[in-house]
This record gives C-alpha cells, structure tokens and sequence, in this order.
C-alpha cells in the first residue's frame, strides 16, 4: 500500500487561501461597528480643547435636556465611583514615575484631546448634538510640547508625581550597579579619544506611528446575573479583563471581554489599556442598558498612533578600516501625557534603547535615556516598537563611517555584522538564533552593486543623482516572559487549546485577538499538518475570554512563534492519545511514531492494514470511551502552554535605490528589494504580505506621516487630509527574498515575523538619498524626509560651495 | 422626516429618515448592511465606505441618503451573484490582496468600477485609481495584483 | 461625525424652482448641494449648518459640455465627465489636466466644476484653472435676472465668491480662443493628487511662426486663493517657449507671488515648485498649441 508520509507537511509553507477572507470579501466580516445590542445607547466623548488647563466648570444640564439624551458623564462621578486608572496590574516592572489619573480627566486637562465628560443618548447623531452642548470652562495653563524644554528647569509641571517632567531614565549598559556603569562609561570615552573615526549627530524622529483603518470601539452589557461583557477593539482581551475587574472592582467570574473575531488592523495600537474601556463599562452598568462608543477618526488621531518623537544623540567611533568599537547614545523621547495602561507611553523608547546596537558586534557602549513628559497625547505603541527612531540614528552612522573611510557601506556592516548566534548585545539583548550573514549575502547576490556604482557615474556624468541605500535589522520574534515580565508586567507564553469534536473536526481556541495576522489560516496549516486533515476541517475562536486560554495577546509577533508552539504542542499531546488508543485498538505495542496522519487517515506504519479514518478514531474516543487502554479515559482537548526561555528573533536587511530630483528635492523609489529570516514558512503568502505592509508602514512614517503640535499643544493633524498616509501611488512595488534558518527553539522552527519590520525602513532610504546626494556632502538626520527640506539642504550645498 | 425609495443590491427600500443622516449609516444601521465601513470623521479620504450609486463608485460617507433617493445603489454585499463571488473577489482572496479586511469592501466597489472602465490596466494605473482608498496591512502590493490579475482573468473570460 | 439638523431636503428639476427654493429661507440658510465632495465635509464637520439643503442633481440643464461660441460648461458636470472629453484640447486641455487629478475617483465621480468653484477652496484646482484660461461664470437671480462674470471677479478669496445669495451657478464659459492656442496645467502635493501646495496653470496663444503673442499663468495653492500671475509675461510674450524664457519667466513669477509657509512647505520651495512646475506646465501648453 502506498503510503504518503509526508503528504500532510505540504500545509506548511502553502499559499493556503486564507480562511479569513471569504467573509471579509463578501462584506461578512463582524467588527465591533457592526455589533448591535437590543436598546444599545450611544456614547459621545467631550474632549478638551486645550493643552493643559484647569477646568473650572463643567455644566451639562443643556445637553441633558436635548431630547433622546440618557445621561451626562464627567470625571467627578467617574473618581467617585471608579478607581484611578494606576492599578498594578497595569504597571510595568520598570522604575518609572507613574502619574495617576481617572478615566475621564478631574480638575485639570493635559492634552488636546483628553476625555472630559461622555454624552450617552439613545441615537449617534443626537449624542453628538447633546456633546456640543456640554459647557466646560476651563482656565488655561502653560503648556510645553517639546521635550528638553519639559526637562528643562521652570518649565510647567504637568504631573505632580513627576518633578521636572522627568518620567523615567535609564542606563542600558556596563552594569547594574552605578560604579560599574560609571567605569563603563570610562572606558568608553577612552576608546572614543583614541579612535581614527568619530561620527556625531543628533537624530531627530518626528511624532508619527501606525493608524489602523479601523479606530478603536467599545460596546459594553451589563446585568445583574452575568455582570460585565464588554466587546473591545483590542489586542490582548485577557489583560484587559483584568483591568477591568481591577479599576472598576467587578468580581473576576463576572467580567467577560470579548474581542470581536475581524479587526481592522492593530499594529500596536490596540494593545494598550485605554480610559474609554472604563467609562463605557461604567456607564452601561449604571444605565444598565448597552452602551456603545466607536472612535471617529478625529479622536483616534488625536489620542492613540502616536509614536517615535524621539532625539538621539549618538556618537559612534571606528577604525580606519572599518571596524565599529563603540557607541555612545543620549536618547530623549517625548512621551507626551504618558497617560495610557500597560506601556505608560515609555516602555517603546525604553526598548529602542535596547536594540540600539543593532546586528553589529561592538566592543562597549555607554547607552541613556532619559523620557520627558510633555502636553501631547501619550505615545501608543506602533510596530517597530520604540525602535525606529534608534534604528535609523545608527543605520544612519553606520553609513556615515564608511563614508568618512571610504568603504562600501555594505562591506562595513558585512564586516562588523555578528557572525554567530547566539549572542548577547551590549544592551543586553539577547540574539537567539538565525544566519546574519547568510542573509546578507543573500541580499547582495540578489543586487549588483558594482553595476549600479558604474551606473551611478554614468548617471552623475549626467547630472542625475541616483543613491543606494542598506540597512538592516534584528526584530523580536514573540517575546518570552523573561523580557514582557519586566517591560509589562504579563507573561510571555503561548496557550492555546485544542478540542477535537467526534464528527473529526478540529476546534482551537486562543486567547491573542487577531487583527488581520490570518491566525485562523495558520493555525489551520499547522493543525492540517500534524493531524494530516485539511485546513478546512478547522475552526480557530479568538478574543472571547469566555472560551479562550489566557494568553497575553496579539503583541510583538508572538503569533508565529508563541501561540502556533502552543497550538502544535496541544495537537501533539492529542495525536500521542490518539495513537495510543489505536495502538490499544489493534492489540500493537505502538509508539505514537509508528502512526502516520495522512489525508483524513491514521495508519500504522508497519502495517497500512490496520488503519481508521481520523473520524472514526476520534469519536470512538470521544463518544465511545469504553475499553480504553488502562488508565486512559475518553475525551480529546487540551491546553497547552508555550514558552521560550529566552527571546527569539527574526532578521531582515533592505536594499533599494532611489534618485533625487535636484531640482525639486523629490525622490524616487526605483527598487526596492529585501532579505529575509522568517524562519519556516506557515503561509508564504502571509509572511509576504506582513513585509510589504511593514515597509510601506515605514516609508509611509518616514515620507509622509506627521502628527503636528503647535507650541500651545493644540493638535493640527487629526484628520486624514492633514495626516497624510501613503497611497497607491505613492510607494513602491516590493521584491522580497528569503534566506531563512530555521528556528531551533520552535517546534515548527518557525518565527514570528513582521512587527519590528518598519524600523530599518528610514536608514535604508536616507541612506539611499544620501549616497545619491554624496556630491552635495548632504547628511540626513532628521526625519520626515520631505522633498522640500531635502531641496533646502541641497539648494544650502550648492551655496557653500560656490 | 424623508420618505425616501433606494434600490440596494436589487431590493427596493422604502424608508422614513432625517434628512441628515448619511447613505453609509441608512446602509449600517437602517438595511445592516455592514460591509460598508467608516474610516475618517468628516473628511471623506479613506474610501472604505466606497458603494456603487447607479453603477459608479462614490464614497458613501460623502452624501446623504436622501440624496440617493430614486438611485440604484450597490454595496460589497451585492458584489456575489448566487452565492458566487465575483472574479475580482476571488483574486482578493487568491492573491491574498487583504489582511484586515477593513478597507477592502470599499477597494473592491472602487476596482470594480475601475476594471469596467479600465479592461487592460497597467500597475500604475492601478496605483492610480486606487488612490481614494487607504490601506494600511498590505503596503498595496498584493492589492495591485489581485487586480491586475483579474482583469486577465475578466480579459480571457469576455467574448 | 455626522451633520447638524437638516430641517428640509428638496431636490428641484429646474433652476426657477431651485432659486424660489432657496428665497423661502434668509441668507444662508439654505445651500445648494452639487456633488457635495467638499460641502459634505462642512456639514459633517459643522462647519455649515444649513436649515435646507437643494440638491441640484435632477436639473439636466446644470449638466453637459457645450462648443457654441467658444466653451460652456455646465456647473452640475462632473470631474469625471471633463476629464475623459477629448473634445476639451488644446486652450481648453489645462481643465482634463485639472480634473484628472481632482481627489480620486470616487471624488471625480461626484464633484462639479461648479461646485468647486462656488466652493472656492483655498487649495483647490479647478477655480485656479478657470482664472487662468479666462472663463466667465454665469449666474442667475431669482428674479430671473443674469450675468457674467468674470472669473477674476468672481473668485473673492478663499471660500468666497461674487455669487450673491439669491443667485445660482448656471455655467462656467470660455471665449472662441483666436489662433493656436494651449493650456496645461499641474500641480504639486505631497502625496499624489492631493490639495495642491502650489499649482500651475498657463495659457499660450501663438503665431503662425510659433511665437507666443499671449499667455496667462495662474497659480493655486496660495493662501489668497486662486491668482493670476503676470509676471512672466513680458519673457513668455515673443518667446517660442524656449527653456531659457520659461525659465525666466517663471523665476519672475515666483519672486513676485505672496507665498505662504506651513507645515508642507517653506516660502522657498513653494517658490521653487512654481519655477520648476512653471516651466514644464508651460512647456506642455506651447506643445499642445503647435499640435
């Protein structure tokens, strides 16, 4: 009998048409805007329309008086009935000055947008006509927008818990004691003294981050039985029930937070604990009807994606032949408010700190931060977590050394690359496993440098400037409990739980919500896999904390690694029952390996003859449990935990040519190419696409995305004519390539791929631009990367130098 | 108060509303056609509220409906016919031209519109005509080729 | 966000009723609506609350491109409608060039010239396009009574124009252009097709020899609004549209114009855009008059 062993493998690494869409292309998809409740009320957020500012009066009888109006909500019966939003279960393990504060601002407002009182009615439109009618007097205060002027003496205190603004500051290298840091930082200044290169900027990274299309949404149901059910657009359903039992002192059976199954994009955004969770649920157990409030754009933009806004006055010194030995970083990051659960806006600076040096070996490095806050809205996470900003300061310098000696920026990152992993940087983070090098020369097989050099002369010759540019990156690939323990206060593992149902179905549950990732196809390939049925025969429930294991979320690409582990390691503990029993069955002394699962079959390997359809050994055990082998009972569920001992990684390194108009200072993006380490592939359509939406994130970021403040903190760009996110037309085709290890520390050798992606994006461009540019002697380092400001610079050069 | 007569996917409604609510929410909310979605506050620019009014796209965050009084509209709902999706629909999917999913029943009533007036569309035509829809997951990549392929596909099937 | 109380919906079938419509309510309290492309955004917003809304789509004599005595359009045709007519060519290409760039399609699918041009954006195309190719703008009162305007009269400002509140929009007309003439237009924004930052329109009238005789040039994307720029035309007048007289031209242009900075570009660069914009819109506008 002809047995294909292998057969059930062909689901991994498939362009599996994912299981999610069907719904999703025939308008069938189910976001929290289309939930609806019987006698759901709609809220509306006042919010402020200043910096900083006392209130001094808030009258809502106007707008209680409008018809359809239910009830009018402000932040002193939020403070009377509610606790403050600093609970534990929301605070980082990190030495941080937490500012306390109410889901709906008390006494003072300390940003353009801040949430000041809730207008709940029985219709959306009605709401807002009661909102503009919420009178709030406010006596304004002075207001500082700019970091080092918050840090700075005299400048207005905008949290009492934090004298100077100063909300956290940290030492990343050389120890943990200060004396042993004090030594390091010595030592430093005397390689910096004796180095042949010393390349010195200031790196400025304007406030921009990653804007789902779908904003943020809360549908709250209370009654008396069940307690709380509230569906959120979130990320990490788990940890915001906890939050919520914590703050508004439910008991834990019950709240259930739910998820809903398709959300439009998260990218980070999503994963924080916001005060609008808490005054919805509020207000629909006060009410006790549903009460239900969708973000416009306006208060998504004026609230939530707002990262980077960082400063970073790196040093770098080198050989003359190109060796990197130290580097030397004063990072300051404007946090704004840093008013927002779980992260408190720092802990992104904090980690782009940490991964500062990047994939290069270097011999000491003395790197600080120091996080100022300021009247902006608190930074939110957005992928390529706290890092970008870092990425492009070094990948930048990195270009600046080869320049200054005259090498091929190339041969200098080759050159100073890790050449074996694993391997701990000089922050402390840890490289588990992968091929730095062999991705490398992956990329460089697939460009032609020394034709582009010849044609870069032929070009100049011409008077046309084209440039390449290189940078690269190590992101984090899920994140083991050793890292988010600290940074989160959560743990790190995967769960997942597999149920089995007796018509030979597969169901899985995971306790991550998804938003857009295609974790229902995934998990189907890789339960396909192990139980060799097909994809189709699966179904994956996400977000409900009713049903799913506890798991931290949707969080640092913890999908590919963390939660398929646990899936697979679920599946496994199933597939060595089932083979048991079968073994028992047949009267075999069996090892689970001696079976294959192929095409709907269980088979015993040494004698095809004794084989059952993966149906009929599934419901003889599940709905017959009868003359089972000893000790064994009926019943196929599990639920399985994954964890790594350390934090895993993935790798990736760009490479793309541009040409500059010098003329206008517009650019061009003429190529665009990539190398990857993604690990083993579940779905090679999946990975691709989580790449090219990461790099257009990033050049979006870098090109065209801007949040605005002015010096009185009032905020310019809360729509999306003046946010301006890259269109079709605006970004490149993008040519991917792969030069995968697999990962040892996964059971599928697979990694999770795709949120720190965006961060080598800006070094790589510029880095481009520059080279391009290389006649005028124009360095970047500054972003965003405007045709106008480029056109300044070269416009400056040609000035100086006649 | 406005009684207004709209065809939607091919059913005549016949409903009572203020004249200021939007053809989007009589859609979401009156007919729970939820495919539609809402992207922007006021502004009109993402395009994933984009329907067909009598057969072209507009973005139907940007009328009232009112204004589609007597008007045939069409929304991703009405894209399938007897339970088939449409070639284009299927390229979405084959070519995986979404991940979220939010943005993509408005690129699909945009492209449909686009393919019927463009049979033989270039990549930067494409780009081009997608640029009143955001999307923020794909970088565009394989939405540009979900489209470019299936206007092969509707080239090899017509005639 | 979602519009203020709207008391009254009507939609007439005639410019007379549209008109006795509007004079049921005080001034500014009633609006008309053409493709709404820009006035939705005020009436989501709140910036505008009008009691009563007059949706003018049903008036076929609002719509459609005529060629009697030189160019009619009617205010209620869309952008989609002039940017694929072929017949719009040579003086009249800037406006296809205008239109085919407007917001996007679903935009171009809804949005008037006559709408845009009631509307008058600060940074917005087509009033711009109009200025510089000379067109008037024909508006009638209740009382019956009509005239034209010149666009240079009736562009005001930003968010202004000449129409007075008992008036409506009939059309946007052109003159019989004499000789080989040319128009292009172009504009510049961060992101493609966006509002422009600076725009460019130019208008050359040439000889039989190809030497320019009259040009226009008007600039969008200025705080003031749509302008005429005459700067160049003593280097464009007598020219062949040579590099060297556009260049000139143009240099003239941008020194003289009331530029603005703001968060997408310096005073210098908008300068710059109408040197290095001017010269190739101009460029296309001889071209397409010797064809």
């Amino acid at each position: 009998m002809d047995i294909q062993i292998q057969d059930s493998k062909h689901w991994m690494g498939a362009r599996l048409e994912r299981k999610e869409d069907l719904r999703l292309v025939s308008g069938q998809g189910k976001y929290l805007a289309d939930i609806v409740l019987p006698g759901m009320l709609h809220a509306v957020f006042v919010r402020s329309e200043y910096a900083h500012a006392r209130i001094t009066g808030i009258d809502t009888s106007a707008a209680r008086a409008m018809p359809g109006v239910v009830d009018v909500i402000t932040g002193e019966e939020i403070k009377a009935h509610v606790k403050s939003m600093r609970q534990p279960v929301l605070l980082p393990n990190l030495p941080a000055k937490y500012p306390d504060y109410h889901a709906l601002a008390v006494d003072r407002v300390k940003f353009h947008g801040e949430p000041v009182a809730l207008v709940i009615a029985r219709d959306k439109y009605l709401a807002e006509d009661a909102a503009e009618m919420v009178v709030v007097d406010y006596e304004e205060l002075p207001v500082v927008v700019d970091a080092e002027k918050a840090l700075a003496p005299g400048a207005p205190q905008i949290h009492d818990e934090q004298p100077g603004n100063e909300m956290f500051a940290m030492t990343f290298t050389g120890g943990a004691t200060p004396e042993e840091q004090q030594r390091n930082d010595e030592e430093v200044e005397r390689i910096f003294k004796s180095a042949d290169v010393v390349v010195s900027h200031r790196f400025r990274v304007h406030r921009t981050g990653i804007t789902p299309m779908e904003p943020r949404g809360v549908l709250c149901d209370w009654n008396m039985s069940d307690g709380l059910t509230a569906y959120i657009t979130t990320q990490r359903p788990h940890i915001d029930r906890l939050a919520l039992i914590d703050i508004l002192d439910i008991p834990g059976e019950k709240v259930r937070v739910i998820a809903p199954r398709d959300q439009g994009g998260g990218f980070g955004v999503k994963a924080p604990f916001f005060r609008e969770n808490v005054v919805i649920s509020y207000a629909a157990r006060k009410i006790g009807r549903p009460v239900r409030w969708i973000e416009s754009r306006y208060e998504s933009l004026m609230n939530v994606g707002q990262e980077r806004d960082q400063i970073n006055d790196l040093d770098v010194a080198a050989t003359k032949d190109g060796k990197l030995l130290a580097m030397r970083n004063r990072g300051i990051a404007n946090n704004g408010t840093g008013q927002t659960g779980v992260y408190w806006g720092f802990v992104m600076p904090f980690l782009g700190q940490v991964e500062m040096p990047n994939v290069y070996t270097w011999e000491k490095g003395d790197v600080k931060l120091r996080v100022a806050t300021t009247n902006k809205a608190c930074l939110t996470p957005s992928r390529a977590f706290g890092h970008l900003p870092t990425r492009f300061a070094l990948e930048r310098s990195v270009d600046m050394v080869a320049r200054r000696i005259g090498m091929e920026p190339s041969d200098l990152r080759r050159k100073n690359m890790v050449p074996k992993l694993p391997y701990t940087t000089i922050t402390g983070e840890y490289y588990d496993s992968g091929d730095f090098l062999k991705v490398w020369d992956n990329l460089m097989t697939n460009i032609d440098l020394p034709a582009f050099r010849r044609e870069q002369a032929a070009a100049r010759a011409q008077g046309r400037y084209i440039g390449i540019g290189f940078a690269c990156g190590a992101e984090l690939s899920g994140v083991a409990s050793e890292l988010l323990v600290p940074m989160e206060n959560q743990p790190g593992y995967g769960a997942a739980t597999v149920r089995i149902d007796p018509r030979g179905k597969v169901l899985i549950f995971g306790g991550d919500a998804p938003g857009g990732q295609g974790h229902e196809t995934t998990t189907a390939q890789v339960v396909a896999a192990v139980f060799g049925i097909n994809p189709a025969d699966s179904v994956v429930t996400t977000g409900d904390t009713g049903s799913t294991p506890f798991g931290a979320g949707t969080i640092g690409a913890r999908a590919g690694s963390y939660f398929v582990s646990a899936v697979h390691k679920a599946c496994s503990e199933l597939k060595e029952k089932i083979t048991h029993v079968m073994a028992h069955d047949f009267g075999l002394r069996a090892t689970a390996e001696e079976f294959a699962f192929t095409n709907g079959d269980v088979i015993y390997l040494r004698d095809p003859s004794k084989r059952k359809t993966f149906r009929e050994i599934v419901e003889r055990i599940i709905m017959f449990p009868v003359n089972l082998p000893e000790g064994e009972v009926g019943g196929l569920e599990a639920t399985a935990f994954f964890e790594a001992a350390k934090p895993m990684i993935c790798f990736n390194a760009d490479f793309c040519i541009v040409e500059v108009n010098p003329d206008t200072g517009e650019f061009k993006i003429k190529r665009w190419v990539t190398s990857e380490d993604v690990g083993n592939v579940i779905n090679q359509n999946i990975v691709d696409g989580q790449m090219h939406g990461a790099i257009v994130q990033g050049l979006s970021n870098v090109i065209f995305e801007e949040f605005i403040y002015t010096d009185e903190g009032q905020q310019l760009t809360a729509d999306f004519e003046n946010y301006k996110m890259a269109t079709a037309a605006d970004v490149p085709d993008i040519e991917l390539t792969y030069a995968s290890t697999p990962c040892p520390h996964t059971p599928l050798g697979t990694r999770g791929i795709g949120e720190g992606r965006p961060s080598s994006i800006p070094g790589a461009l510029c880095n481009a631009v520059c080279d391009a540019l290389s006649p005028f002697g124009i360095e970047i380092t500054e972003l965003p990367l405007r045709p106008s400001s480029l056109w300044a610079k070269i416009r400056d050069a040609k000035a100086a130098r006649s | 108060m406005q009684t207004v007569k709209i065809t939607v996917n091919g059913a005549l409604y016949e409903e009572t509303i203020p004249a200021r609510m939007l053809l989007v929410d009589f859609l979401r909310d009156r007919l729970a056609l939820t495919g539609t979605h809402v992207g922007c506050t006021h502004e009109g620019v993402c395009g994933a509220c984009t329907i067909h009014l009598d057969g072209e796209a507009v973005k139907s965050c940007m009328m009232l409906a009112v204004q589609a009084d007597g008007h045939a509209v069409t929304t991703v709902e009405g894209l399938a016919r007897n339970q088939e999706l449409s070639v284009l629909q299927k390229s979405f999917r084959e070519h995986h031209g979404l991940q979220c999913g939010f943005c993509t029943p408005g690129i699909l009533m945009n492209m449909t519109d686009f393919l019927a007036r463009h049979p033989n569309p270039s990549d930067e035509e494409i780009r081009q005509g997608l640029i009143g829809n955001l999307c923020r997951c794909t970088g565009y990549v394989h939405i540009v080729k979900a489209v470019r392929e299936a206007s092969k596909t509707l080239a090899s099937t017509a005639g | 966000m979602f519009p203020a109380h709207i008391e009254e919906y009507v939609r007439p079938t005639s410019v007379a009723d549209a008109l006795a419509a509007n004079a049921r309510y005080e001034d500014g309290e009633a609006m008309f609506i053409a493709g709404g492309q820009s006035l939705m955004q005020a009436i989501k917003s709140r910036m505008a609350r009008p009691r009563c809304l007059i949706d003018l789509q049903a008036i076929e004599a609002l719509k459609g491109i005529g060629f009697e005595q030189g160019l009619r359009i009617g205010a209620m045709t869309r952008y989609v409608e002039i940017a694929g007519d072929e017949r719009l060519r040579g003086a009249y290409a800037a406006l296809r060039d205008a239109a085919a760039h407007v917001g996007d399609r679903q935009v171009r699918n809804r949005g008037t010239i006559g709408g845009s041009c009631c509307w008058n954006y600060v940074a917005s195309c087509t009033p711009a396009v109009v200025l510089g190719l000379g067109g008037t703008f024909n508006l009638v009162a209740a009382s019956g009574a009509r005239r034209a305007v010149p666009a240079s009269e009736f562009l005001i400002g930003p968010l202004e124009t000449a129409r007075r509140p008992d008036e409506m929009l009939e059309s946007v007309a052109f003159a019989p252009v004499a000789g080989r003439a040319g128009s292009a237009y172009r504009k510049w924004g961060l992101l493609k097709d966006a509002l422009p930052v600076v725009g460019v329109c130019v208008q050359v009238t040439l000889d039989a020899a190809g030497v320019c005789t009259a040009a226009r040039v008007s600039l969008s994307g200025l705080s003031a609004g749509a302008q005429m720029a005459t700067a160049g035309d003593a280097a464009l007048v007598g020219s062949k549209g040579e590099p060297a007289a556009l260049e000139r031209a143009f240099a003239a242009i941008a020194d003289s114009a009331d530029v603005q900075a703001d968060k997408w570009a310096s005073e210098a660069y908008r300068q710059q855009l109408i040197r290095t914009l001017g010269a190739d819109v101009a460029a296309t506008a001889f071209a397409r008059a010797v064809v």
